[in-house]
């Protein structure tokens, strides 16, 4: 599910065969269905044009929001600088410099797990996912503490066992920046083709053995060649992330005065006195045009390069007996699970019982910091927080996106494409980028309405964040239901809300429960729009993990780090057996 | 010579046996069919033959090579098999034209490109696809894809054709037309060939001789018109059109020439006279199948020989070249296959004969 989920190649909505009573609809629409569909435009209109066009507004106002100043280009002329450059070239650089390697272990993993007969596939690959659900400020901080070159305990490691004084590892660098964005994406990019590795028809492969190739031929000249696409679309998608990616650099670069942009953003406003708020909004448009032309690019290679080689009979594909050396690619699928999840967990373990980060002296173990988060009211404000915004955000994304789906997808309905196209407009922005434009955007409403500061600025930001996911999820999910369910509930009686209600709910809401938790984990891990959008009082987990990073208090952030890791475990078991069951029974 | 031989060849898959003893030769440029409803080990036994599945016992040898042998570890895996192998999907690759498609077993080998392209243009002209080269495969329909999937398996001359359910695929009409193409570059190239269906129309049209298996074993081996017209036992009866199939006990038993017996058998409310292939004695039951169209109804009772019943037309079912009439005799009904337009009318008292030669009895 989260293959297709993330899947911003499939964007381009491919003409279906409609609803033929449908064009019936078209001529004299009823006025009920016209307040709907505006009422429905004018909320996508407000989560992604208006930002937008605030974002607009800000990059040519020489003021901060709410304050009378003057129309300049000044924005745009101070990006084109020399330190820009070097800038532009760090995010696109360290975006590539990690997906090739990510690209590289997924294939791996995703055929060893899907094509092999190493043992414990099954575990192993809900093991090597859980780094795509962990948020990645927990395992940034996590790092931070076991790659410091001063006391990180990878180094004092090191130091113990060769009893040298040197420290080979500094995560504050290129190659830490990299290291910890592939700790997601390869994941990320696993769960992508794994699907194109386990699904392919078995007798392309076949076909060609009796052509006489070997294995390793077959490999290289059918199952890779048909990966291709898949691997393209992926490898581009894992790009697109690494340019939005905020939260590696943000940790790891900026203390070695690496820049990105999306640090850079997040500096002008939070870093700067005063804050410069026309520069980060025009640089937030040059990131914006930086997607546009990697997803215009990714259209361009991928159009009609998908081939469909899954066939409908039940086939298991090939796989191959490794002989002993399955234990071997059961290491190495153990040993990436080790390093993503165990290390860092067993940081935050480590960090979270010994009174000063860095030195684990056993009379220096304490509960204290355990004490000290149980007391904070801060937390459990924030806790509640994002507990109410999960819970709310996930519930009012998902129910627009299947609106918006539905209305795209299985209704010829006039402005259901430019409905479609507001939906996806957020794909193009990062998440920073976002928080801006609202920041101006909620601080030139009237007075009246009073979003900016509250809880509910956070709300809005993270559906406009999630609805082109949750599109996505539910498009495909409508997507496969033929229309003769529809149909034939209609020509035997139904009425269309009962038709909604009986058909077609009772049979997407298993896609629904998925995409739901998703955007959950979504706005779990979320930071980049929420640390430009809090204020005090609607602070959230990530918020206040990076405010007592910031401070130095890495002891209670392995505390709360704990605290979130086990409610990831907890929603990702949660999907993996209850929400696997119910579909497992339609 | 054989060129496929098959020595008590057995597949399991944990406790479940696939394919359990399988004797078969098959001789060189022969056309022979494994048919069987679906799960009778039947694709098992070809992918064995191709090495897609290793035999867990027994022998299997091509031309005079052993290929695959259980008991003394042999296994030469496909690709130096030298096997021609036609998918039931086609397996055409999508990322590569029809020529590329066609070419790609003789670029495995290192042929010279020169040759490769007369070669190339030879099997697809061999299949009349020569227009359609440059084709990205996706283009093509499944008809095409089938083409070039034959031309594909042709181009490298292998030593033994394999093809898993080809036809299944495709249209009814197209079924034909390209069953017969089959047969007619199969016997003009004398290729040996190993099919596999579970279309009994197609394994008589097809096959010089059919395998017919159930369960895992081979039910019965021979030409299409024996196993139609005697079968070995009630499965294989069963399987071939829509025998009627009558329960009755051998009063007496006689030889005929030709090695067959004739058969005295006493049904409930018939009796009369049928054949058999070996001897039965008196007082065991047996099964015998008359099929519809060897029928006929007849006014009077003149032939003495055969089988005979009366009864009363239940229904009839027009169906273009025949008419399929139930009548309804004692203890039962025969389906019997009449002219379609003989003027017969339901709730009409007939007559209905069998001649002897026509009534095969089995255990």
């Amino acid at each position: 599910m989260t293959l297709s989920a993330d899947d911003r190649v499939a964007d381009i909505a491919p003409a279906r065969t409609r609803l033929p009573h449908a064009r019936r609809f078209l001529n004299g629409a009823p006025a009920g269905r016209v307040v709907g569909l505006t009422l429905l435009a004018l909320i996508l209109a407000f989560l992604s044009v208006y930002p937008l066009s605030m974002l607009l507004y800000g990059s040519l106002h020489s003021t901060p929001p709410g304050v009378a100043g003057v129309f300049t280009l000044d924005g745009y002329r101070e990006i084109a600088s020399q330190q820009n450059l070097l800038t532009l070239l760090n995010t696109v650089g360290i975006a590539l410099a990690k997906t090739i390697p990510s690209l590289i272990l997924a294939v791996l993993l995703a055929w060893i797990l899907a094509r092999t007969d190493t043992p414990f596939r099954g575990t192993l690959e809900v093991l090597v996912t859980l780094p795509f659900f962990i948020p990645p400020i927990l395992t940034a901080m996590a790092w931070g503490m076991l790659g410091n070159p001063q006391v990180g305990l990878l180094n004092q490691l090191y130091q113990g066992i060769t009893g040298s004084t040197a420290s080979p590892i500094n995560v504050y660098s290129y190659g830490g920046v990299i290291w910890h964005m592939m700790q997601y994406s390869v994941p990320f990019l696993f769960l992508l083709i794994v699907d194109a590795f386990r699904a392919m028809d078995p007798s392309l492969e076949e076909a060609a053995r009796m052509c006489g190739a070997t294995r390793l031929r077959t490999f290289c000249t059918v199952t890779l060649q048909l990966m291709l696409p898949a691997l393209t679309g992926a490898a581009i998608l894992s790009f697109i992330r690494g340019i939005e990616n905020f939260e590696s650099p943000l940790f790891f670069g900026s203390p070695a005065g690496i820049h990105v942009i999306t640090t850079d953003i997040y500096d002008s406003i939070n870093q700067r006195s005063p804050p410069q708020y026309q520069y980060a909004t025009a640089i937030s448009f040059v990131i914006m045009a930086l997607m546009f032309l990697i997803i215009l690019m990714q259209w361009r290679i991928l159009r009609g390069r998908s081939f469909q080689t899954v066939t409908g009979k039940g086939y298991s594909p090939g796989v191959m007996k490794l002989g002993k050396w399955r234990w071997a690619t059961f290491a190495f699928c153990a040993l990436f699970f080790a390093v993503t999840v165990v290390l860092p967990v067993s940081q935050l373990l480590i960090g979270s019982f010994f009174k000063f980060f860095g030195f684990y002296e056993w009379d220096m173990l304490t509960l204290e910091h355990y004490q000290a988060v149980a007391g904070s009211s801060e937390f459990w404000r924030a806790f509640g927080n994002t507990m109410l915004l999960g819970f709310i955000g996930a519930s009012l994304t998902m129910l627009l996106g299947g609106i918006v789906a539905y209305v795209s997808v299985r209704t010829r309905w006039r402005g259901r494409r430019l409905i479609d196209t507001m939906a996806w407009l957020p794909w193009m922005m990062p998440g920073i980028v976002l928080g801006v434009g609202f920041l101006w955007g909620f601080a030139l409403l009237p007075h009246a309405i009073p979003i900016y500061g509250t809880i509910w600025a956070l709300l809005l930001a993270y559906i406009s964040l999630g609805t082109p996911l949750s599109v996505r999820v539910m498009s495909s999910a409508y997507g496969q239901l033929s229309y003769d369910l529809e149909e034939c509930s209609r020509v035997h009686g139904a009425g269309w809300l009962q038709t909604m209600w009986r058909i077609m709910i009772a049979l997407v809401w298993p896609s629904f429960a998925v995409g739901w938790v998703l955007i959950f984990f979504g706005i779990m891990r979320e930071l980049s729009a929420s640390v430009l959008l809090y204020s005090v009082g609607s602070e959230v987990l990530s918020v206040v993990l990076l405010k007592l990073w910031a401070n130095g208090s890495a002891e209670q952030v392995s505390v709360i780090g704990l605290i979130m890791m086990a409610m990831v475990i907890v929603f990702r078991w949660v999907q993996l057996r209850v929400i696997k069951r119910w579909i497992g029974a339609l | 010579m054989s060129n496929v031989v098959l020595e008590k060849v057995s597949r399991k898959f944990g406790e479940f046996v696939a394919v359990s003893d399988v004797d078969l030769r098959v001789a060189e440029g022969e056309f022979v069919t494994l048919l069987g409803p679906s799960g009778c080990g039947k694709t098992t036994t070809l992918r064995m033959v191709a090495g897609l599945e290793q035999n867990t016992s027994g022998r299997i040898s091509l031309g005079n090579e052993v290929v695959s042998d259980a008991a003394s570890g042999v296994f030469v895996p496909s690709e130096r098999r030298r096997l021609g192998m036609v998918f039931q999907s086609y397996a055409i690759w999508p990322h590569m034209t029809v020529f590329e498609n066609v070419a790609y077993p003789l670029r495995v080998r290192r042929r010279p490109a020169a040759e490769i392209r007369d070669l190339v243009s030879n099997a697809l002209r061999l299949v009349e696809m020569e227009r359609f080269a440059e084709r990205p495969a996706p283009a093509l329909s499944g008809g095409q894809q089938q083409r070039v999937a034959i031309a594909r398996a042709l181009v490298f001359e292998p030593k033994v054709l394999l093809l898993d359910e080809p036809l299944s695929n495709l249209d009814a009409k197209l079924r034909l037309q390209m069953g017969d193409e089959f047969r007619a570059i199969q016997r003009r190239l004398g290729m040996t060939t190993l099919y596999v269906t579970h279309d009994q129309s197609e394994a008589m049209a097809l096959s010089d001789r059919v395998v017919v298996m159930d369960q895992g074993r081979i039910q019965q081996v021979g030409a299409p018109e024996d196993i139609y017209r005697y079968p070995a036992n009630r499965t294989v009866a069963g399987f071939f059109g829509n025998p009627n199939l009558l329960n009755a006990s051998v009063e007496a038993c006689a030889r005929l020439e030709g090695g067959r017996v004739q058969l005295d058998v006493v049904g409930q409310g018939w009796q009369g006279r049928c054949e058999a292939a070996a001897e039965v004695p008196p007082g065991q039951t047996v099964t015998v199948m008359v099929r519809p169209e060897d029928i006929r109804i007849a006014p009077a009772a003149t032939d003495k020989d055969g089988l005979r019943w009366s009864g009363r037309i239940a229904h009839t079912i027009f169906r273009g070249p025949t008419r399929s009439i139930v009548v309804e005799i004692e203890n039962g009904h025969l389906n019997v296959d009449a002219p379609a337009f003989g003027g017969y009318a339901v709730g009409d008292n007939v007559t209905v004969v069998v001649p002897q030669h026509a009534a095969w009895a089995v255990g």
